[in-house]
């Protein structure tokens, strides 16, 4: 578990945390927590959303490259760049822990608290989280920047992965998701397509 | 909409096309023409005569310590491994319709440090004033307000301390440059009866001497100068003798009396927009500023430098312009910081973001005072002025 971002806006459906390293949020779809210290309750997200913008919303950014600097060099030609820029994520919330250890695949009571930090989940906490798949609703009917299948898709090549390339449990995934997307033939074919394996 | 730009609008045009005039277009040419064949020691000789004589030099002008034609090309950096470090100042000035008198000054402060390992530290420091030594300058028993240019000069008193201590935190590897936004020519000073000047000039000669001591450069940048005074050491090249009455030259052709009038309104900018090539700086010259003559060891010598966009005046104690060292890397990483800044110096433009007090920030603090008053029992009350302003009513 690796503190990974601090949360700058907090809400009952998601939060927004600004990233410790420039350029790197969390996977698109990969599960994160936020421990919410003295309640024993940790709480659940999916990474629904990445961007890197200008700290001051008034300062534009400016082209910067030249024949002999780009890309990486520019960062070391331009260090205030580190400080100037941020790079955010969303996250949709999808459960929570409470006390008694047990794990809810719902809204959580509270929105996580401002300025908690964001962990990443290790692979057995992305197993256990993802064993029941009732929060695939949740992130389905999110109406966040993204198409909610594709997010949904991303979410579910990221848990299959981290289990190990777990192919019982993609096809369980799969079987859930069509279940979910019965009469949304076109919905269901864009995030089947999504999740294939290759 | 009270302001009638219709009536405005011919005289906007007027003054537009006046600005522009093919004769003002040769004169420019001309002046330039003059810088370059211009001879330093001859202009010396000449602004020395004047000085001798009874014949007081009514302009600043400039004093070149090198040919005054020449352009230099920026010489490569000494070291990959640098830092430059910047501060920029912003100020809520004390308010004449608060019962309470205060004032905060804002420090915006940026070091970047290029090289094996970049890296940038952007910061501020805030400071609220509200104690008697803070808001008055006494001399004799009277009180002497700190406001209006004697806040510039305390704001530029704590950017300099400011950017001393920030130059000494810079990481070891490589060379430091300090920059202070403006003039360090502090020729308000000069306005200001001398019990002000005692309390200022000290200070910051004391300031400039801690970087003399530490051995770190420092300098101050100023965009877009309004200052004359190479310009008006042409004058005293075009008009020959008399100077204090100018445009009567008895001797003087008719051209050369244009030229003088012309040169009389071109900023020194102008001349050199023309005269160097991008990254190019002048030759560095003596002011005739008469509040350098109390700078001793300390005083400030100029050149102007080619930024890419725009000419700068490049402004740095002596003992700065005269070390064949210190002088090549200030123009080297002068040049080098207006390249990555694209036109401007990139540690000055983030020391002014870090510096600037928003408008929002400005009514936050009046906020604080007004709720700390409160606290106490005492209502805050502005003026009726500036009550009806802010209210607006119809």
């Amino acid at each position: 578990m690796e503190r990974i971002g601090e949360i700058v806006a907090t809400s009952s459906n998601s939060l927004t945390a600004v990233s410790f390293t420039l350029h790197q949020p969390p996977a698109l779809g990969s599960l994160v927590r936020v421990d919410v210290e003295g309640e024993r309750r940790t709480v659940y997200g999916v990474v629904s959303f990445g961007t890197t913008t200008g700290l001051d919303p008034g300062r534009r950014v400016v082209r910067r490259s030249t024949e002999d600097v780009h890309d990486a060099a520019i960062y070391a030609e331009h260090p205030q760049l580190e400080k100037t820029l941020r790079t955010e994520f969303t996250a949709l919330l999808v459960g929570y822990c409470g006390p008694d250890g047990r794990v809810h695949q719902h809204l959580p009571p509270q929105p996580p608290p401002l300025h908690y930090s964001v962990c990443t989940c290790d692979a057995e906490e992305v197993e256990r989280f993802s064993q029941q798949r009732s929060y695939f609703r949740l992130l389905l009917a999110a109406a966040g920047e993204l198409p909610p299948e594709q997010l949904l898709a991303a979410h579910i090549r990221e848990t299959a992965a981290a289990r190990g390339d777990d192919g019982e449990w993609l096809a369980a995934a799969a079987r859930e998701v069509a279940a979910l997307l019965k009469g949304e033939y076109d919905r269901l074919l864009g995030l089947l397509q999504a999740i294939e394996p290759r | 909409m009270p302001l009638d730009l219709a009536v405005i609008q011919p005289h906007i045009a007027r003054m537009a096309a006046q600005a522009h005039t093919q004769s003002l277009a040769d004169h420019l040419e001309a002046a330039c023409a003059r810088l370059r064949e211009a001879d330093a020691a001859h202009l010396l000789e000449v602004i020395a005569e004047r000085e001798r004589s009874k014949e007081r030099i009514p302009w600043l002008v400039a004093k070149p310590r090198e040919e005054i034609g020449a352009a230099y090309p920026p010489p490569p950096l000494p070291s990959p491994d640098f830092s430059v470090v910047a501060t920029d100042g912003s100020a809520i000035p004390p308010d004449r319709h608060s019962p309470l008198r205060f004032f905060v000054l804002n420090t915006g402060l940026a070091r970047l440090t290029y090289g094996q390992r970049p890296d940038a530290h952007l910061w501020a420091r805030s400071l609220f004033c509200a104690d008697e030594e803070d808001l008055y300058i006494t001399a004799a028993g009277r009180r002497i307000p700190v406001e209006g240019a004697r806040l510039g000069l305390r704001m530029a008193l704590e950017e300099l301390g400011a950017l001393f201590e920030a130059a000494q935190e810079a990481p070891a590897a490589g060379p430091v440059l300090a920059l202070h936004d403006g003039s360090l020519i502090f020729w308000a000073l000069h306005n200001e009866e001398e019990a002000v000047l005692r309390y200022f000039l000290p200070q910051i000669l004391d300031s400039l001497e801690r970087f003399q001591k530490a051995g770190i450069a420092v300098a101050s940048y100023i965009s877009y100068p309004g200052a004359q005074d190479v310009a008006n050491s042409l004058r005293l090249l075009v008009c020959g003798k008399d100077a204090q009455h100018c445009g009567q030259c008895a001797g003087a052709s008719a051209e050369e009396r244009a030229l003088c009038r012309a040169l009389a309104d071109f900023r020194d900018q102008a001349l050199f927009l023309r005269h160097l090539q991008p990254g190019q700086r002048s030759a560095i010259c003596d002011s005739t500023s008469a509040i350098l003559d109390r700078y001793g060891e300390q005083r400030v010598q100029f050149f102007y430098l080619h930024t890419g966009e725009e000419i700068a005046r490049l402004e740095a104690p002596q003992w700065v312009m005269q070390d064949e060292t210190s002088r090549r890397f200030l123009h080297a990483a002068v040049a080098d910081q207006c390249r990555r800044g694209r036109g401007y110096p990139q540690a000055l433009i983030e020391a002014h973001e870090e510096a600037v007090i928003t408008t929002g920030e400005h009514r936050l603090v009046e906020q604080m005072v007004e709720e700390a008053l409160a606290a106490q029992g005492v209502v805050y009350v502005r003026s009726a002025k500036d009550r009806s302003k802010r209210e607006r009513g119809v």
